[in-house]
């Protein structure tokens, strides 16, 4: 409990008032989620771990107006997973926060070859799991079969 | 104990390549490994050669056909990714389910857990040089097979929940030869303490061989019995209670180092809880429906998402579903454990010995197909 | 003068034809046992298809081995590539010329007969290293090596053990060391002594807990990676044979030889007792390995110069202290 709300005040403190939307019924398995811009996602990352989080997974999700970065981050405290999310274009290049926690050298990898999104600084962003040679990027919406394209509003309003 | 080794003494480092073609590297993996003599300088873990791609199928497939995938992906852990996959999709749809069935869940998904423990006791100590207790590990996972296949009609890859239930109830016989089951693993222990964790060759290979302290483990999001065994007592079922994991009475064993022989007491001590866990259930089994009739057949989550994580064999897993509201998922990511738990090797394998690396991969629990999805 | 030479010839070259014909009926039957034991400590038959309870397996198996294709990589040094397996075989050979099977039957009981089985079986550990090092092969080289560094600790413990029992019976002839144990076996006398000799035996020849030079987990096959067909069943073959020779040793030195149990043999010749306690032995080197799993390559090297040659060191004082003053 500690941990967890030590994190949210400093987030909240960090970032404007409406991009924190907290749901203690933990319904989406989170107990927040957090919009954060470009800009500040490395210092949010940096709050979390400060305050003993662990970088739990990255991943992205494919719109067809906007790009979306999701970070989960856990601690070892009950029910105290928060999620981070971060919006930009399909030419943007966020930052690694590799330097932060090292589990997102390879979570940053898997992102990058399967959404072509490169993450600057980052020390090594060669395919994880695709072949080396591998010129597709598989999880895009405009590759392979597809059964929905959706703008982002369409599912978050 | 290995020494640690930070700095090469000789100039020729020599690369070797361990697998993809290996009889200990659990699954297809494939670690390159820059060797000065027998000290391990850098290893570098290449993975990717089982991948299938089930988040992109996901995208492409309703709920219910991606079910068989979720038990795909780790094999040895089938039934509890199933339904871990079930709950996901129960929580964004707002599924009901009856008590029976989620007795009726929990049970067998401890009894895979314990299955899956069994088989890496067994391969562990064949990779170390002990061919015997393989044997033993699997005459006792046999009974288990054979309870859950009765009522799951499969062996290892299972479908067994639906949303809102499961598939077929579990009768008398099932209890039973559970109940039976229970009894006769409890009396195994003592043939495996004194087989295995009493042996000084064994303890040997095991004590103080890849140590990997709370700190690093925090740092590449290492879960389960391997975060246990360095102290931190941390378990999906404890911290997140799913199902009806709050109404039982079982403890997280924890270890103390963080070495390999700590790992390995964690899974025997979990097995026990296991059995515990099961035998509450037991008897606090309710009757009733074993299916929710009033769940939609082809299931329309609303617009939205979920991270449901559960405690698979090899630690917190996590279902991240996005929903768009029609009968397909707009995007499945599922956070393994082996992720962290492999990553995890590139700082621990530095300085050890070849011999060791084999020990450590083994005690690390690792099984590749989940990585590579 | 003449036909005591031509006896003399005549006895050598029966001689030779019958130990060939043992040592091979011996490793099959020793195979057929191992994979038995095998099967039956891990709750299995093993092999019950090919013959009455599989005893035909091993004659099928050498036959599917010598179909087999003969491959022999392209940048291995094929000379030694093609000649290792063959010198594996050749020290194990000689050993049987001294072996004391009864009283009157060794084929040439030699003055030197311990030493020279001794130096013999250092030459199967050049064999090993020349198959690791031809092979290109750097699984294969790393096994070969730690083969060499394995044996070579270990000999010398082993040697040393062997010398205590020499020192009280002042003599390297098989016989007379066995006629010595009439009354009391030496294991008796030497516990010590046995006990190191046995465990550095089961080194000497790479079984298993020291069976890191072909250690099936961590180096695919160690030093035989890349041999396949009859040459592979070769290596194999000599490994039983060295098997049966350090058993046959340790019968002679320590346990009787031919000797019933306190020198009353119930009628029974004298080459079944010897035999009989060779596979025995045999046996426990076989529940050995499929019991305990592997020693970590530098624990073995550890234990070797630092508890092993001490012990022997010291066993062969006390030997000597013990024979001063009695």
């Amino acid at each position: 409990m500690a941990a967890r709300e030590e994190l949210i005040k400093k987030i909240q403190a960090l970032l404007p008032q409406d991009a924190v939307c907290r749901d203690d019924s933990y319904k989406a398995g989170v107990v927040f989620a957090a919009q954060a811009p470009l800009g500040k996602l490395r210092e949010a990352i940096k709050l979390c771990e400060g305050c003993g989080y662990y970088l739990e997974s990255i991943t992205a999700l494919d719109f067809q107006d906007t790009f979306e970065l999701v970070y989960h981050l856990n601690c070892y405290e009950p029910t105290s997973r928060i999620s981070l999310r971060v919006l930009f274009g399909h030419d943007q290049s966020p930052p690694t926060v590799s330097d932060i926690f090292a589990s997102a050298l390879w979570q940053e990898r898997e992102v990058c070859e399967f959404f072509g999104i490169r993450f600057t600084d980052h020390p090594d962003l060669r395919p994880l799991l695709l072949p080396e040679d591998a010129d597709f990027t598989p999880l895009r919406k405009t590759f392979g079969a597809v059964h929905a394209y959706h703008k982002r509003e369409e599912i978050y309003g | 104990m290995a020494e640690h080794f930070p700095e090469p003494v000789v100039e020729q480092i020599y690369t070797l390549n361990l697998g993809p073609q290996h009889p200990s590297t659990h699954g297809v993996l494939r670690v390159l490994l820059d060797l000065d003599g027998e000290f391990i300088i850098k290893a570098d873990p290449v993975i990717g050669y089982g991948h299938r791609g089930h988040e992109k199928m996901a995208e492409n497939r309703t709920y219910k056909q991606f079910m068989p995938n979720s038990s795909r992906m780790d094999y040895l852990s089938g039934l509890l990714y199933n339904h871990g996959f079930v709950l996901a999709v129960e929580k964004l749809a707002g599924v009901q389910v009856p008590e029976r069935a989620k007795y009726i869940r929990v049970i067998c998904s401890e009894l895979n857990r314990i299955s899956s423990h069994l088989l890496w006791f067994g391969t562990y100590v064949m990779d170390l040089g002990g061919f015997t207790p393989f044997l033993y590990a699997f005459d006792d996972r046999e009974n288990i097979l054979d309870i859950l296949d009765r009522v799951t009609g499969s062996r290892l890859t299972y479908s067994y929940c639906r949303f809102g239930g499961v598939t077929r109830d579990i009768d008398a016989e099932f209890i039973a030869m559970t109940r039976k089951f229970i009894a006769r693993l409890r009396s195994r222990w003592d043939d495996y303490h004194n087989l295995v964790t009493k042996n000084v060759i064994f303890i040997h290979r095991t004590r103080g061989v890849g140590i990997i302290d709370a700190q690093l483990a925090r740092q590449f999001g290492v879960v389960g019995p391997n975060l246990r065994a360095c102290g931190v007592a941390f378990d999906a079922r404890k911290s997140e209670p799913y199902e009806v994991y709050d109404r039982f009475d079982f403890e997280v064993p924890t270890g103390v180092k963080g070495d390999a022989l700590d790992r390995y007491n964690v899974r025997l001590q979990e097995m026990e809880q296991s059995c515990r866990i099961i035998e509450q259930a037991l008897d606090q089994l309710p009757s009733g429906p074993h299916i929710n009739e009033m769940a939609p057949f082809k299931v329309r989550p609303p617009k939205g998402e979920v991270y449901l994580a559960f405690e698979s064999a090899r630690g917190l897993t996590g279902y991240y579903l996005v929903s768009d509201g029609s009968p397909y998922p707009y995007r499945c990511h599922i956070r393994v454990p082996s992720f962290g738990n492999l990553h995890v090797l590139t700082e621990v394998l530095k300085g050890t010995l070849v011999a060791d690396a084999i020990s450590i991969l083994g005690s690390i629990d690792v099984v590749i197909p989940e990585i590579d999805r | 003068m003449g036909s005591e030479m031509a006896s003399d010839w005549i006895r050598i070259i029966v001689g030779l034809i019958i130990v060939l014909a043992f040592s091979q009926l011996n490793a099959l039957f020793l195979v057929w046992l191992e994979r038995k034991v095998a099967g039956h400590i891990q709750l299995r038959y093993g092999p019950m298809e090919v013959g009455p309870h599989g005893l035909l397996q091993t004659i099928v198996d050498g036959i599917k081995l010598v179909g087999k294709e003969l491959i022999t990589p392209r940048s291995a040094d094929w000379k030694l590539f093609i000649l290792a397996p063959v010198l594996v075989f050749a020290p194990v050979l000689v050993a049987f010329l001294v072996l004391p099977f009864d009283e009157k039957l060794i084929i040439r009981d030699m003055n030197i007969g311990v030493l020279l089985i001794f130096a013999f079986s250092t030459l199967s550990v050049l064999a090993i290293l020349a198959g690791g090092w031809a092979a290109n092969n750097k699984y294969a080289l790393l096994g070969a090596i730690r083969s060499v560094a394995q044996n070579v600790a270990y000999e010398i413990p082993l040697l040393l053990s062997v010398l205590s029992v020499v020192l009280m019976t002042q003599s390297l002839r098989f016989a007379e060391i066995v006629a010595s144990q009439g009354k009391i076996w030496f294991i008796f006398l030497q516990p010590v002594a046995g006990i190191i000799y046995l465990i550095c035996a089961t080194a000497e020849t790479n079984r298993a807990p020291f069976d890191i030079p072909e250690a099936e987990s961590e180096l695919i096959a160690g030093f035989h990676t890349e041999y396949s067909g009859m040459r592979f069943g070769l290596f194999f073959l000599a490994e039983y044979t060295n098997m049966f020779i350090v058993s046959a040793v340790a019968a002679a030195l320590f346990f009787g030889g031919w000797h019933g149990p306190f020198g009353f043999s119930f009628g029974i010749p004298g080459i079944v007792w010897f035999l009989a306690k060779v596979y025995v032995l045999l046996f426990v080197i076989m529940w050995v390995r499929w019991t305990f799993p592997r020693v970590r390559f530098d624990q073995l090297m550890n234990f070797s110069w630092k508890v092993m040659l001490p012990l022997s060191l010291l066993n062969l004082v006390v030997t000597a202290a013990v024979l001063k003053f009695i």
